[in-house]
């Protein structure tokens, strides 16, 4: 807590019901307030106003975990407009005086005193708000700041402000443990938070929404009478207490864990319950819900693949309904584990996992929620912003030929959201590990509403109804958000009226929508390009199986230059669970080799599933997915970069070492080394200088090097065929191609000392490569005489005026002599990684060479030692300047600009300091990973040999079959799926006995600032049956008990001749009335 | 003076009635919060919680007898089946078919070509199969029983959790069949993934260095 803005209201009323539960002389205390109130009639509303420093925990009487909205400014100033600030209080008359006294001189010029209509106005005060012509403002301004009664004079700002809800510690918030190759549970811990500037900046607390229910408005659903009775839902988290007070229908619990026990020892398990079914306090979604609780992780986190495996057959053979997973981890290549995770929404388990919390890092989506049966699930704050936290697409399995799917399917509140603790109160809680029960609470919900009234609740029909009627957030990309926020009361329509169909994530593709079809958006297509491939995901709602009928068609529109574009199409021969993919590779015909517009047309497919029950024929769906590309010319070579995806190796499926050796809690290379994943930063600013970026995912022999100014090879480590060492030798040499090299360390002993003990895997993990490949790539440039070295270096330095941090990188051991070298002092870190410190000083090492091949091709080759400052995973200082000038060097063949020949003393040194070539580390396991290696014999001990060449892909393309059609210019329909009556309010039936009706649940369209305020609703909807009868009951004896003792004292003062009519307003329990009672409350 | 006045509020009827008010509500509620807590947890809730290791008093297992599956019963009126398969499907009479074959009532068509009747195709003789199907076919024949029973009786760990929570012979087999704890090495990979389910007691025999290597394989397949 700090000072701040606090305004926080409550009502004694409701205090009672919230702290009744918590000790008995709270309660105590309480009733008896209660009664004074209710005596009195005195509507006591404590409002704590702004400057108080007090919680509104003191207020509330509860004890709980607070949120604060971290505040944000930035400010500008306004031209012309000071504020005048005066020694002392004075009316606004003589502040004008004293102004005017000052401006004398400049009477005539237009100075004017800006009203500030305020009630402070009528109050004498220290300051005015001056209006300056600028002719006037220098002399102006000095004359004032002479006069005697003025402070001084400042210039006016207008301050903007973002808001950002932070989650403030909790004392009992456990401890974020990731386990580096296994699944963790998706919550933050407070550490997350730790960013600089939160204790020195002001913030502003403001009242968060008690209840995630009402946001969502699952009281539009309970008020219909459902309350997800006979939905069997499964949490598989840390274990629940058999007699938390939150839950009405814990139906089992079982343990797959070694600890001999069923109780949630950290919280998160009954969090993540309390989301789905809590009935008290912080209510769940679906308090009638069949809970079934599977203990999967230990009070340590732990947790194998195995018990998961077992876990995951009981809850097929529960038949569960709804299975939610709040945790995930970054191997998507745990085949039997994602195999079981087919299996069970084969069996109709409609699986939510959390997305992941490694945001706001792109390419960290965490599994299985990047599965395409499984709903993904992305946290977003209570101001509809994505959480930082949430872990960002693409999925990276698809990766290097093909391209990623987006990823999370939906989004939904997972900041100091509020559930239950595991004492019994409340708490609150941020990660996608809240965000994944919120959804997967909707999702019993509506299919305790849609089974009573027989509609289809299948693993699509859930997913493709969350996906169509969620709300999408403005300027957010789909690889953030996927299809939107989630929306209950919509997605009960749909999923209510939901038929079998087929539909598409995403839905259409129209490469031109900024924000949303980021990266799409930012670089057109042109013909002679690498195919623009979107990966979409097929959702089938007919049956777990389907097959695509004949193949799609593509369409092109001819009034809108559909034939420009080219399709090839690739698709899941069998969508199997309900799901899969089609690629769609978009090239431009050489015809429009010059032309510049908008292309369309649309593909089209058919699916057909087996028939369901009761049919005979097989059901078909049939669905057109729109497409809209944006053609230019086709730019100049020299404009043309390619980046090299082939030879990135990440994990899984291989432990690849992290390219910054001082980022020890983050051990992997794990995010793809994509352009549009961790490179993205990197992306961004090479198209915002005007390059064009396109990515070869297939080894060097298949681009033609006439068309590129420079290939990318950042990081690599994987290992290059000898043909296409070959042909970039010839491509540099004969074509003019430059190379730009961002290499990274490697130094097999460092490799050894960094190996670790696999908890997952219960086995030893030895790096296969350093940070890169350098033996690969010393093989790859040694026919230039570059050769890099083994010895590990780290440091900043100057470079062209900016400051630069070399992570972990290697330098140059041998160089052309005629080639320019750019010398730096750094400290061997390789050194520091073994012994545990540093020793030795800085040595001059040689950090970047500039070469230009032999005089008759004008190729050239730029190497710099170290790739953290383009990756954004460890990113300190950014070096695009030096990208920037570096392919400008490398493309326009100028000389090496004179920021790099800036060499300090005692360059021309001899480059031994590099440290020698390095040579593979024996034993290295890097040809099981590897596309261009193989083992050459089944022992391990001989040496690995190349692999054929694999042939490069020859797209297929579809065969066109063109409509005279135009496509709208918007492809994106928000509302296409839903009816006009989908705003009008829901019916509402007879509501249950247990839900207390008011008012204030029928709220059929709140926002969340509303819901923020209006804070004495929010705690109106924590009531239960219990409380409210009890209240009931309290309220009747209070007034027996005070009619008792009015007719008690009658009856002992018969002097006092009151007559009867007071006796006879029984009915009325107004105790007030009589006078005497209420000296009490004085 | 002081202690007097105070002495004789303390002794006034007023504060008297407001104490015994208060006492009274204070036992009110707190009797009925009581009592409700005990109502909630006899009626609403009854936890079981899982993980004694032994079949539940009361569970009859039933075994699928030889002699039931002929004539008397070849019009069976509904069928249990495996529910999950990308092509075929395996119903609790023994049959596999592919799943255009498989009836609205859940039972495979017995007549048609391609539906096999306790079917060990993709099996071998450790009880390990390549195609879950035929695992199940395979597990529901008779003459299964002793090995099943076998595994009944030793299964250790979680995976005895599992199996003593199966009523049925179907049951058994579906769920043994599955890929389970035992099917793994290293946890993240299977220790034979040519024949990763089985119904056997045994886990799958790991398989032979240098064939492990998914990608090695893949690559050959090009």
């Amino acid at each position: 807590m700090g000072f701040g803005l606090q305004v926080v209201k409550c009502r004694n009323v409701y205090q009672w019901k919230d702290s009744r539960q918590r000790q008995p002389r709270n309660l105590y205390m309480s009733v008896l307030m209660l009664f004074i109130a209710i005596i009195t009639f005195v509507n006591s509303d404590c409002v704590i106003n702004e400057t108080l420093p007090v919680s509104k925990e003191e207020c509330d009487g509860i004890v709980e975990s607070s949120q604060q909205v971290h505040f944000e400014f930035s400010s500008k100033v306004i031209n012309n407009e000071y504020i005048v600030a005066f020694n002392g209080y004075h009316s606004s008359a003589s502040r004008a005086n004293f102004i005017a006294a000052a401006l004398n001189p400049f009477s005539s010029s237009g100075w004017k005193i800006v009203d500030r209509q305020n009630l402070a106005a009528d109050y004498p005060s220290d300051f005015d708000l001056l209006r300056i012509p600028q002719q006037i403002e220098v002399d102006g301004l000095s004359a004032l700041r002479n006069h005697p009664l003025i402070k001084r004079v400042t210039p006016q700002r207008q301050v903007f402000r973002t808001l950002k809800y932070i989650n403030e510690s909790n004392s009992d918030e456990f401890k974020e443990f990731r386990r580096f190759t296994g699944r963790s549970s998706l919550s933050l811990g407070n550490t997350f938070w730790h960013s600089t500037g939160r204790y020195s900046s002001r913030r502003l607390l403001r009242a968060i929404p008690r209840q995630i229910t009402s946001v969502l408005q699952a009281d539009a659903l309970w008020n219909m009478g459902f309350t997800g009775a006979g939905v069997k839902v499964a949490v598989f988290d840390t274990g629940l207490a058999k007699s938390h007070p939150h839950f009405r229908k814990i139906r089992e619990r079982s343990n797959w864990t070694n600890e001999k026990t069923f109780e949630d020892g950290l919280g998160h398990g009954t969090f993540v319950a309390g989301l789905i079914a809590s009935s008290k306090q912080c209510l769940g979604f679906a308090p009638d819900s069949e809970l079934h609780i599977f203990r999967v992780f230990t009070n340590n986190q732990v947790s194998y693949t195995s018990w998961f495996l077992d876990a995951f057959n009981y809850a097929i053979l529960k038949k569960i309904d709804v299975l939610n997973l709040s945790i995930g981890g970054p191997d998507f290549m745990d085949q039997p584990f994602i195999d079981k995770v087919w299996e069970l929404t084969a069996n109709n388990v409609i699986m939510v996992s959390a997305i992941g919390n490694d945001g706001p890092l792109y390419g960290t989506l965490n599994n299985p929620a990047d599965q395409m049966d499984v709903i993904g699930v992305g946290g977003i704050n209570f101001e509809d912003q994505i959480a930082r936290f949430s872990s960002r697409g693409m999925t990276t399995w698809e990766l290097p030929g093909g391209y990623g799917r987006v990823k999370p399917d939906i989004v939904t509140y997972g900041s100091a959201v509020r559930g239950s603790s595991i004492q019994g109160g409340c708490r609150s809680l941020s990660g996608t590990s809240v965000a994944s029960p919120v959804v997967a609470g909707a999702i019993t919900l509506l299919a305790s509403g849609v089974i009573q009234s027989g509609g289809v609740v299948n693993p699509a029909s859930v997913k493709q109804s969350l996906m169509a009627s969620a709300r999408r957030l403005p300027g957010v990309n789909m690889f953030e958000q996927g299809h939107g926020k989630l929306d209950l009361v919509r997605a009960y329509h749909l999923l209510s009226n939901y038929r079998p169909h087929v539909s598409l994530s995403p839905s259409y593709i129209d490469l031109t929508e900024c924000q949303y079809m980021w990266p799409y958006c930012t670089q057109p297509a042109y013909h002679d390009g690498m195919p623009i491939i979107v990966n979409v995901t097929i959702l089938n709602g007919m049956g777990v199986t389907g097959r695509i009928v004949d193949k799609p068609t593509w369409h092109p529109y001819t009034p809108q230059y559909g034939e420009y574009l080219h399709l090839a199409l690739t698709f899941s021969d069998l969508l199997w669970p309900w799901s899969g993919f089609l690629a769609v590779s978009i090239s431009v015909s050489s015809e429009a080799a010059q032309w510049e517009g908008l292309a369309q047309g649309h593909v089209t497919f058919t699916v057909e599933s087996p028939p369901g029950e009761g049919e005979d024929e097989p059901r078909r769906s049939t669905v057109n997915l729109p497409i809209k590309v944006r053609v230019v010319a086709t730019p100049p070579r020299a404009k043309r970069i390619l980046w090299d995806q082939f030879h990135n190796l990440r994990y899984p499926p291989g432990y690849f070492p992290r390219d910054n050796l001082r980022m020890k809690n983050d051990p992997l290379d794990w995010n793809g080394d994509h352009i549009h994943t961790n490179f993205k930063d990197m992306y961004q600013h090479l198209r915002s200088s005007g390059y064009y970026i396109e990515v070869l995912g297939w080894p060097f022999t298949c681009f033609d090097a006439r068309n590129y100014g420079a290939l990318l090879i950042v990081d690599p480590e994987e290992e290059f065929f000898p043909e296409e060492t070959l042909k970039l030798r010839n491509d540099v040499e004969e074509l003019g191609l430059s190379l730009i090299i961002m290499a990274d360390w490697y130094n097999t002993t460092v490799m050894k000392k960094v190996k670790f003990y696999d908890e997952n895997t219960r086995q030893w993990w030895m790096p296969d490569t350093g940070g890169a490949n350098i033996p690969a790539l010393n093989d790859l440039l040694t026919y230039w005489g570059i050769v890099l070295g083994d010895r590990i270096w780290e440091g900043e330095f100057m470079l062209g005026g900016h400051n630069m941090y070399f992570a972990s990188g290697t330098t140059l051991s041998r160089f052309p002599a005629d080639g320019v070298k750019v010398w730096r002092s750094l400290k061997d870190q390789g050194q520091e990684v073994l012994e545990g410190e540093l020793t030795g000083g800085t040595e001059l090492v040689a950090v970047m060479g500039f070469y230009q091949t032999p005089p008759r091709s004008p190729g050239r080759i730029v190497v710099y030692g170290d790739s953290n400052c383009a990756d954004n995973s460890h990113m300190q200082k950014d070096c695009f300047w030096m990208l920037d000038a570096v392919l400008d060097y490398a493309v326009t063949g100028g000389e090496v600009p004179l920021a790099f020949q800036e060499n300090p003393d005692g360059s021309d040194l001899e480059l031994s300091n590099g440290g020698s070539p390095p040579k593979r580390m024996e034993g290295n396991q890097l040809h099981r990973y590897s596309k261009v290696l193989e083992s050459s014999g089944q022992l391990d001990s001989a040496q690995p040999q190349a692999r054929p060449l694999p042939s490069c892909p020859q797209p297929v393309f579809s065969v066109p079959s063109p409509l005279n059609k135009s496509a709208p210019t918007n492809l994106y329909q928000s509302q296409k799926l839903l009816s006009v009556s989908i705003d009008s309010s829901l019916p509402i039936l007879p509501v249950q006995d247990r839900l207390l009706h008011n008012p204030f649940q029928a709220l059929s369209s709140l926002d969340v600032d509303q819901m923020a305020d209006d804070l004495p609703s929010g705690y109106r909807l924590q009531s239960d049956w219990s409380v409210s009868t009890k209240f009931a009951l309290t309220i009747m004896t209070l007034a027996a008990l005070v009619l008792f003792y009015q007719f008690y004292r009658n009856r002992n003062r018969p002097r006092r001749t009151r007559k009867s009519p007071r006796l006879k307003r029984v009915g009325v329990p107004s105790p007030n009335l009589s006078p005497t009672i209420k000296a009490p409350s004085v | 003076m002081l202690t007097a006045v105070v002495l004789r509020f303390l002794r006034s009827k007023l504060f008297l009635t407001a104490i015994f008010f208060a006492s009274f509500t204070y036992f009110v509620v707190n009797f009925y919060s009581d009592n409700s807590n005990v109502l909630l947890s006899n009626e609403e809730v009854d936890i079981h919680d899982v993980g004694s290791g032994r079949r539940p008093l009361g569970h009859i297992f039933q075994w699928q007898g030889s002699e039931d599956n002929n004539e008397t019963s070849s019009k069976p009126s509904s069928c249990r089946n495996s529910v999950q398969g990308k092509a075929l499907i395996a119903d609790d009479k023994g049959y596999v078919c592919s799943r255009q074959n498989v009836m609205p009532n859940g039972c495979c068509k017995a007549e048609t070509d391609g539906t096999k009747h306790y079917s060990c195709e993709t099996c071998h003789n450790n009880g390990c199969c390549s195609i879950y199907e035929y695992c199940i076919s395979c597990c529901l024949q008779p003459d299964k029983k002793e090995v099943l029973q076998d595994v009944l009786g030793k299964a250790a760990g979680t995976l005895n959790l599992l199996l003593t929570s199966v009523t049925d012979h179907f049951e058994l087999c579906l769920t043994k069949c599955r890929t389970s704890s035992q099917s793994v090495q290293h946890e993240n990979s299977y220790r034979n993934p040519r024949a990763k389910h089985c119904y056997g007691e045994a886990p799958p025999p790991l398989e032979t260095e240098g064939t492990v290597d998914k990608n090695n394989n893949e690559h050959f397949l090009h």
